[in-house]
């Protein structure tokens, strides 16, 4: 168990849940402090529930601890309560294994999931005694680093940062781990290690890039100094079946949002959804083979004692030989008494025979994301589903006992219209009559969908990346709208957050004046913006006015094909041109086919890997 | 099938666990274990375990129980070992036993409370002070609201020493399936009467049956 002083367990007794903030679960790491040379503290910015469901941190910890001279811990945001109780008695922020503050530790690394978790990024930097802005950490010590989707375009963290990493971390985050050693035993400076490391594929030095602007408040240009990269390459693990997989889980004492084993069976999806960030970051489409879903579901079961296992990825039902995959686990599971689950369903893939392999599905509900509600808006963002699908799937679902459908759409998507906004509720009413038109749903239920509707956020590395978001209003009079346009007691809407959209669209294309910006929410107190309660819209715009910026400038604008983005010198693979090309696409409703059917050469065959070398292999 | 008393003790991280959070350990340390044990029949099948008296979350334990069913027989005195190697570290199987007292029979708690403070003399006066008086009310939370409810029978075995600055505290509490008194109560009179908030670490020491002997 972590060392724990007076102050801190006086702390405990007074906050909601501790057990967030002791540590001490079956296969957490504990090393002794005087055998390891580099510490690396690994930072989620959100609470410990969240953090703790999250794959990425499960992978890193364990590769990053599997060698002997290097010690990962964990370490949370802690909730409200607990900041009060740290603030108050100056408990600094710790890492979980051993209990050490984090400004001990060689690396500080965040991963970024999510534009509005970024106040908590420099809330736990804060509460952990490190100087918030790279320039004021001059030693080879502290090093920030950050990874995960939002590395993409890291512009408005880039004055707190060091590096960071962009794409897949397995081997990137070590390298840089292991330059460091060598560093520190040469006795290097902080700007001689970032030289090297800046050469490293998939290495960001923010700090080595100058930027000018426009006089219209668009970028002019980046320019590369200290010998860094035009561009800076986003690495991937070229074959899954090589990657590290961790052999056993941390397992969390206190129940947390996926408490279960999560085999990772794919990376990257071959669908292309022009609004999905995901899709594209991520490419080439990777599948593992069988036999090593099997054996790493195998060892994580011996290691971990759960008892259900969650088959992720962006799109599991794509999985080539997904039934054989499962008969497979199947001769085990059963005998083991683990059951088989899938995080997400397509509406085109759904079957009696899948369902039936995967117990662990609840009879209550069922979800699905059509994500638009008319043909033509779905043709828009490329999602390749049509309504006869869905009306076939929702009856299949009836006919095997479903009542509660459940389905997700997207509103403020571009070229929509308010016909576009009401077809959604046409869609929920079409399903509520398949079911009273279906002879063999279940007897003396009523059925019950609900419909629920986010705001659409341009990101970059998407065909819509130049696409003005809907302003706040707009959103609100579709939401309405949408309310409105129900006329059945079996349909039920919600719709979120116009204002939380709104700023999540300012971060994601956001440049590197936008730091200020997270400096001052961060002086004024934000954090966990993500979560309702503290979301304070009226003081972000507040902070907005204080540094003279225009939010709207980011999130609303029109951009036009030919302007520099923050995040032109990252590459991803995917070219700007292919985004043109779909972006042009989108707007004409035509539709793209997924990288199954068709390469469409987006340029991420770069990497030869995934299925960009399969399908060449099976046309020769 | 078998009845198994499986003793345990939790304490350190351990202690900041629900009950509920406590069972999903226990079951992945059993079924990890290898142990052939039962599993109950219904639609979501699982180990059957049933536990003595859930502690309250915060509360160390030195000598817990639970019964679970073996379907073929083992070694007893091996069973610690092999759950163990499953479990978090400040969760500890002590040994295994075939009950003999069923839970119905379990009517005491002993427990220990270790009080610091900067001021010990004037902590023991306080403590003094809320003990001597006629009746202790504090405040309870119900289904009904909040009702007030006089501690002062239940607190009447409470003795302590001078121990490191603070004082350590044992006393015997109701514990049974009708009805128990949670020790943090006195925390909560201490608070209320004397304006004293001293930190604390309650252990439950052990179970005792009705007439006083140590649950077996």
């Amino acid at each position: 168990m972590m060392r724990q002083d007076k102050k801190l367990e006086h702390a405990l007794q007074k906050v909601q849940k501790p057990g967030r903030y002791v540590g001490g679960e079956l296969n957490a790491v504990v090393k002794d402090p005087s055998q390891v040379e580099v510490r690396f503290a690994f930072c989620f910015p959100d609470t410990y529930e969240i953090g703790m469901s999250h794959l990425g941190i499960k992978i890193l910890y364990s590769a990053f601890n599997e060698v002997p001279y290097f010690w990962c811990e964990r370490v949370f945001a802690p909730w409200v309560d607990m900041e009060e109780e740290m603030r108050r008695e100056n408990i600094p922020l710790y890492g979980l294994e051993s209990g050490d503050p984090v400004n001990q530790f060689d690396f500080i690394g965040f991963t970024l999931q999510y534009e509005l978790s970024y106040t908590n990024v420099l809330n736990m930097l804060e509460l952990a005694g490190i100087p918030l802005r790279s320039a004021d950490r001059p030693d080879l010590f502290n090093i920030v680093v950050g990874g995960g989707p939002c590395a993409c375009n890291p512009e408005p963290l880039a004055d707190f940062f060091d590096i960071f990493f962009l794409g897949d971390g397995e081997e990137v985050d070590m390298e840089v781990m292991e330059l460091y050693r060598q560093c520190k035993k040469e006795g290097k400076s902080k700007t001689e290690f970032l030289e090297q490391a800046a050469q490293i594929e998939g290495v960001y030095v923010p700090a080595f890039y100058d930027v000018s602007y426009n006089p219209d408040g668009t970028v002019k240009e980046y320019v590369p100094t200290h010998g860094a990269p035009k561009t800076v390459k986003k690495r991937v693990i070229r074959d899954m079946n090589k990657a590290y997989y961790p052999k056993d889980f941390v397992v969390p004492l206190i129940d947390v949002v996926h408490n279960r084993i999560s085999e990772e069976v794919l990376r990257g999806c071959i669908r292309g959804c022009r609004f999905c960030q995901a899709g594209f970051l991520y490419r080439p489409y990777r599948e593992k083979s069988i036999e090593t879903i099997d054996r790493q579901c195998r060892d994580l079961c011996h290691s971990t004692g759960y008892d259900e296992i969650s088959l992720s990825s962006l799109s599991t039902s794509d999985y080539a030989r997904l039934n054989e995959l499962i008969d497979t686990l199947h001769q085990w599971t059963e005998g083991e008494k683990v059951s088989l689950s899938l995080p997400s369903l397509r509406v085109d893939n759904f079957s009696p025979q899948l369902m039936e392999r995967i117990n662990s599905v609840r009879k209550s509900g069922l979800t699905f994301a059509p994500e638009a509600g008319s043909q033509r808006m779905r043709d828009v963002i490329n999602k390749n589903v049509t309504e006869e699908e869905l009306m076939r799937t929702v009856n299949v679902a009836f006919t095997e006992g479903w009542t509660r459908i459940k389905l997700y759409f997207m509103i403020g998507l571009p070229t929509e219209t308010m016909e576009d906004v009401l077809a959604i509720d046409e869609l929920g009413q079409k399903v509520v009559d398949a079911f009273y038109q279906n002879k063999e749903k279940p007897k003396g239920k009523g059925v019950e969908v609900s419909l629920s509707a986010a705001a659409f956020v341009p990101k970059p590395f998407t065909p819509f990346q130049w696409f003005g978001q809907d302003t706040m209003e707009t959103l609100q009079e579709k939401q309405y709208a949408l309310k409105g346009g129900v006329h059945s007691r079996k349909i039920s809407v919600s719709y979120h957050g116009a204002q939380t959209s709104f700023l999540e669209a300012v971060f994601a294309r956001g440049d590197r004046r936008l730091c200020v910006v997270m400096e001052k929410a961060r002086e004024m107190g934000l954090r966990f913006d993500g979560w309702d309660d503290c979301f304070h819209f009226d003081k972000w715009m507040e902070a907005f006015q204080a540094c003279g910026l225009d939010p709207a400038f980011y999130a609303n604008r029109h951009r036009e094909f030919d302007e520099v983005f923050p995040w032109d010198h990252l590459d991803y693979g995917v070219k700007k041109e292919f985004f043109i090309e779909e972006c042009k696409r989108a707007y004409q409703n035509m539709t793209t086919p997924n990288c199954r059917e068709q390469c469409s050469h987006c340029g991420a065959a770069c990497y030869g890997g995934g299925i960009c070398v399969e399908k060449r292999a099976s046309v020769v | 099938m078998k009845n198994v008393r499986v003793w345990f003790e939790k304490q350190g991280s351990v202690r900041y666990i629900s009950h509920l959070d406590l069972t999903r350990c226990m079951s992945r340390g059993l079924k990890l274990s290898g142990l052939p044990v039962w599993y109950t029949e219904g639609f979501n099948p699982r180990i059957y375990m049933t536990y003595a008296m859930p502690l309250s979350l915060g509360v160390c334990g030195e000598r817990e129980c639970m019964d679970i069913r073996l379907t073929e027989d083992r070694p007893l005195d091996q069973l610690a070992e092999a759950i163990n190697a499953h479990l978090p570290q400040d969760l500890r199987v002590l040994d295994a036993t075939e009950p003999v007292d069923p839970f119905e029979s379990i009517q005491w708690g002993v427990y220990e409370i270790q009080l610091e403070t900067q001021d010990p003399d004037g902590l023991e006066q306080q403590l003094g002070a809320l003990l001597a008086r006629e009746e202790i009310l504090v405040l309870k939370h119900t289904k009904k609201g909040e009702k007030e409810f006089d501690i002062k029978p239940d607190f009447s075995s409470v003795q302590w020493t001078r121990e490191n600055g603070g004082l350590r505290l044992s006393l015997r509490l109701p514990c049974s399936m009708n009805g128990s008194t949670n020790p943090a109560l006195l925390l909560d009179a201490l608070k209320r009467y004397e304006g004293a908030k001293p930190y604390c670490s309650i252990t439950r020491k052990q179970l005792l049956t009705k007439d006083f002997s140590e649950l077996r």
